[in-house]
């Protein structure tokens, strides 16, 4: 790919993601991407904060027997949710760029809606810290909590 | 090396429950090698899990999902009594971005464990295994499966196969 095609390209996404901001859509920003899909993430906002979620599906499925959710399905899902925090909430030119992730796992995922929440506890010039946090039932009972370095 | 008639009998289960199943068959990963604490596998390029659409790069929740299934099935290759092995923590350095278009590798080792934890070391690469695109470090619970209720769990696999069964509308979806 030349340099002026991926020139042309960040500037659609930079266009697509203001647009998406103009239109409080963060669920438009998910669409560009397609790992969403393929797992099936949504997003919306939820008193002023966005509420991430995955609606339980077969390919999602990690132990057939339970049935419970792929605990990688899980930790991407989470992932992807604290990508999408940081593309729609910060001010940011390009994708961001995952460095690490830590995933803690609290209690196995049955097999039904999993929601998400994230939390930017830092960001600086070139890092940003996001947490993000998975539940079924209740949000004070995790089923599991990550943390996740971007370089920007 | 001894012939290993557990794992003999093993090696097949487990690449059926990890192939054929569930988001180990969407994901199409291969096991290519299942030894006692010990699982290679191979991803293919897929477009559908592509996570920066400007590269072409895929998501690092592929590479989440890849560490966890191979960590998670070498831990199980080391249990000897009747347990099962969920996982406890997984962490993940990304080293490098994975090139599209290029089949992904992983190794997974247990290399150690104890009576109730079992330490897993995991490595992706494309090309050259000195220059990985992540390291990962997972952790496993020895849960003792006799506390397991195996009759509730026959009883849910039960209902699934049936057409009236609960999860007819699953049934479905995997039909479509």
């Amino acid at each position: 790919m030349s340099q002026d095609e991926t020139g042309h390209q960040l500037e659609d996404w930079q266009e697509s993601v203001a647009a998406a901001r103009l239109e409080k859509s963060p669920q438009s920003v998910m669409e560009m991407i397609p790992y969403a899909d393929f797992i099936g993430a949504q997003v919306k906002i939820e008193n002023d904060q966005l509420l991430y979620w995955l609606d339980k599906r077969p390919t999602n499925i990690g132990n057939p027997s339970l049935p419970a959710l792929h605990g990688g399905v899980i930790g991407g899902f989470l992932e992807l949710s604290a990508a999408i925090e940081v593309i729609y909430n910060l001010d940011i030119a390009a994708v961001p760029k995952v460095v690490d992730f830590s995933l803690d796992y609290l209690r196995a995922g049955r097999y039904k809606t999993v929601y998400a929440k994230c939390n930017v506890l830092r960001q600086g010039k070139k890092l940003i810290n996001v947490t993000a946090s998975a539940w079924q039932d209740d949000e004070n009972t995790p089923i599991a909590t990550a943390r996740c370095h971007f370089l920007i | 090396m001894a012939f290993d008639m557990t794992m003999a009998l093993f090696r097949p289960a487990l690449k059926y429950a990890m192939e054929k199943n569930g988001h180990g068959k969407t994901l199409g990963l291969k096991m290519t090698e299942i030894n006692r604490g010990e699982i290679n596998l191979v991803f293919p390029y897929k477009e559908e899990v592509i996570g920066n659409p400007l590269t072409g790069v895929i998501h690092g929740g592929v590479i989440v999902s890849l560490l966890d299934t191979a960590c998670g099935s070498a831990a199980m290759t080391v249990l000897t009594t009747p347990a099962v092995a969920p996982t406890m923590d997984l962490r993940l350095d990304y080293m490098h971005p994975a090139e599209p278009n290029k089949p992904i590798y992983v190794e997974a080792k247990v290399y150690r464990q104890t009576s109730n934890v079992i330490f897993c070391r995991g490595l992706a690469w494309q090309e050259d295994k000195e220059n990985p695109i992540a390291h990962c470090v997972a952790n496993f619970m020895k849960v003792d499966s006799t506390s397991i209720n195996f009759s509730a769990i026959a009883v849910t696999q039960l209902r699934r196969l049936m057409p009236w069964g609960k999860s007819a509308d699953s049934a479905k979806e995997e039909g479509k």
